[in-house]
């Protein structure tokens, strides 16, 4: 186990050009399963590569278990790590896939032998020791992979999208097996990936980028349910988190959300802010769609509903996906209500959000608007 | 349906013919003497003189011109392979800012005939003390089919995953080791290909080693055949001999590695 330090992590391809990371501050606690979430070509791998030293760093240090890697080998990093193609040598039989690594260490042949058996019993592999990487399975290569880290025993474990190849049925099983992996071994973690639900299952903690930039740090649920941003709230959540444009306007009953034609109370979710709105501002509401229902659902926090026309209905059997056009709102609103609402395209419904959980952000900026603690 | 098989089969057989024929032609002459030929250039062996093989092998030196040959192409297969594998492994998988101009000079050379280089290289050899000698042979061959051999190990280094490479450098293996346990054994089918082309191709060579070896001692085979071609006259059954003991090793090569050729050939461009 270590704890592994970014501070102020950079990374630049050409001396002139946009860098491909920029101003990463990160610290991964020791048995963290941290991962690293965003869309591709956000800097994630290139940062996962960096911490394996497979990058050279451009800007700022890292660290692991204190002592500064900027310019240590990869091989002395005292690291292993998982590839999206499972890179198994092809001319190599498992078994010497998983011994290979420990011979270049020096490791005498019973010390080798005796690591190799417990990785492969581990991982359920002494049936294919003896084949090579073609005759193996998707799921066999993945875990022959994860056996040749496991045999080094290494402080910090890097896994690149190591799941990305499989099925979607194998991605379930890998998944728990590898969240069961991480707590028999209680070894540091660092996973990256574009799939939003091994992100939030999986991780500890884990960590959005967007073009080279950490966008948010924090719990899966933390991370979930509080964005710090427009493109955090609009990146987790399947279908994303709706980020309505609205102007705060003084109603009768107090400050009320203008949203095209109609107006939102605002009170429930102003309770929750540490800074008073002020008439004119414009704000982005965004609201989750599991936080919309359909007019009857009484919940707290709902404020007074907003009428839409139904465009589309996706019966999912476990639950019916709706999208909405509110008049005057260029936005269109997903909804994701019981699985027995049906409404057909045209219909008039009243939604009914659950303000309590909406999160308000900067119309410039994009910030999430400051919470009081709760 | 019949029609077409049939048109396909006479036209393969045709082809069959034009290729397999001048063959069996050098095949039959080689166990006929250079009288019976002259009576009758495509007759059947009456009698099969197989001791002309023997006649060749001892009593006209093959033997030395065979054993030059080999040396000459074993070394320079071997020097090749060695040394293009590690240009093609480094122009494929290291970044550095002469490496695509290096790449494009060695390719160019392709394109020169040997007639071009063949008189800068005599030349060269003499100046160094390595004219007439198979030494100065050997560094020719390999000087002269290294492009190719750059070339076509190139494109298959370039298509190993580099994950394979990271994965052994975190491994601890150090960018030889790399090179030697990881990157050559699986460019195996490659390596198989250029071997045998370049194999096929030195042994036949006759242009540069007409030119930078006259010493008797020092003749590969091909020269060695055309030392039974006079400018009045030559002995057509030696030479049918001659050239028989020249192409066996050859055709022996094709007919048991033809199938690995292919396979490096198209090795890496179907994922």
């Amino acid at each position: 186990m270590a704890q592994v330090e970014l501070n102020k992590i950079g990374k630049r391809y050409a001396a002139s050009g946009p860098p491909a990371v920029h101003d990463v501050n990160l610290t991964i606690t020791h048995g963290e399963l941290f991962v690293l979430l965003g869309p591709s070509g956000c800097g994630k791998s290139t940062t996962l590569r960096m911490i394996a030293g497979l990058e050279s760093i451009s800007e700022g240090e890292l660290r692991i278990d204190g002592h500064a890697m900027n310019q240590v080998a990869a091989k002395d990093r005292d690291i292993a790590m998982v590839f999206q193609s499972y890179a198994l040598y092809p001319h190599m039989d498992v078994r010497d896939n998983l011994a290979f690594g420990l011979r270049r260490r020096n490791f005498d042949a019973m010390e080798i032998a005796r690591r190799v058996a417990l990785a492969s019993q581990i991982l359920g592999l002494d049936p294919y020791l003896a084949r090579k990487p073609h005759a193996l399975s998707g799921g066999q290569r993945q875990r022959v992979a994860l056996g040749r880290a496991i045999v080094r025993d290494p402080k910090v474990f890097l896994f690149d999208e190591p799941l990305s190849n499989l099925d979607a049925a194998l991605r379930v099983s890998t998944r728990a097996e590898l969240t069961a992996l991480h707590e028999r071994l209680n070894a540091t973690m660092i996973y990256v990936t574009h799939d939003q639900v091994e992100a939030m299952t999986m991780g500890s903690r884990i960590c959005i980028m967007n073009q080279g930039r950490v966008e948010q740090v924090g719990p899966p649920l933390e991370v979930y349910h509080h964005p710090a941003n427009t493109f955090v709230a609009g990146f987790l959540g399947s279908p994303p988190m709706n980020l309505l444009t609205a102007q705060v306007v003084a109603g009768p009953s107090g400050l009320g959300f203008a949203l095209g034609e109609q107006v939102l109370a605002a009170a429930s979710v102003l309770q929750h802010l540490e800074l008073p709105l002020a008439v004119g501002q414009s704000v982005v509401l965004g609201v989750r769609p599991e936080d919309l229902a359909l007019g009857g659902a009484a919940g707290p926090g709902n404020g007074d509903g907003l009428g839409a026309r139904v465009r589309t209905t996706e019966a999912l059997g476990a639950e019916t996906l709706l999208m909405l056009e509110l008049p005057g709102l260029d936005t269109a609103v997903r909804a994701r209500v019981d699985r027995d609402s049906r409404p057909a395209r045209g219909d008039t419904v009243q939604l009914l959000p659950d303000l309590a959980r909406a999160v308000l952000f900067d119309a410039k900026s994009g910030m999430a608007l400051a919470r009081r603690p709760d | 349906m019949r029609l077409r098989q049939t048109l396909v089969l006479l036209l393969l057989g045709a082809y069959t013919l034009f290729a397999a024929g001048p063959f069996v032609w050098v095949a039959m002459m080689s166990v006929r003497t250079t009288t019976e030929i002259s009576r009758n250039h495509y007759a059947w062996p009456e009698q099969w003189h197989w001791h002309k093989f023997a006649d060749a092998w001892f009593g006209s030196g093959y033997q030395v011109y065979f054993t030059n040959s080999t040396l000459v192409v074993c070394s320079a297969v071997a020097l090749l392979t060695l040394v293009g594998a590690m240009a093609a492994y480094a122009l494929a998988r290291y970044r550095f800012r002469a490496n695509r101009t290096i790449y494009f000079i060695l390719f160019s050379t392709i394109i020169f005939p040997p007639q071009i280089t063949v008189i800068a290289l005599f030349q060269i050899l003499v100046q160094y003390g390595l004219y007439n000698s198979l030494i100065g042979l050997t560094l020719v061959y390999v000087a002269i089919q290294l492009p190719l051999t750059i070339y076509l190990l190139e494109t298959f280094f370039q298509r190993i995953p580099g994950e394979l490479f990271d994965a052994a450098r975190i491994d601890g293996y150090g960018e030889l080791e790399v090179f030697w346990k990881i990157a050559l054994p699986i460019a195996l089918p490659a390596l198989s290909t250029t071997v045998i082309l370049n194999t096929i191709l030195l042994w036949n060579e006759f242009l540069y080693a007409v030119v930078l070896i006259t010493d008797e001692s020092s003749r590969t085979l091909p020269l060695g055949i055309q030392r039974f071609m006079g400018d009045q006259q030559q002995d057509t059954g030696m030479i049918a001999t001659g050239l028989m003991i020249a192409i066996v090793p050859v055709v022996l090569i094709y007919v048991f590695f033809s199938e690995k050729l292919i396979k490096g050939m198209t090795a890496g461009a179907m994922k």
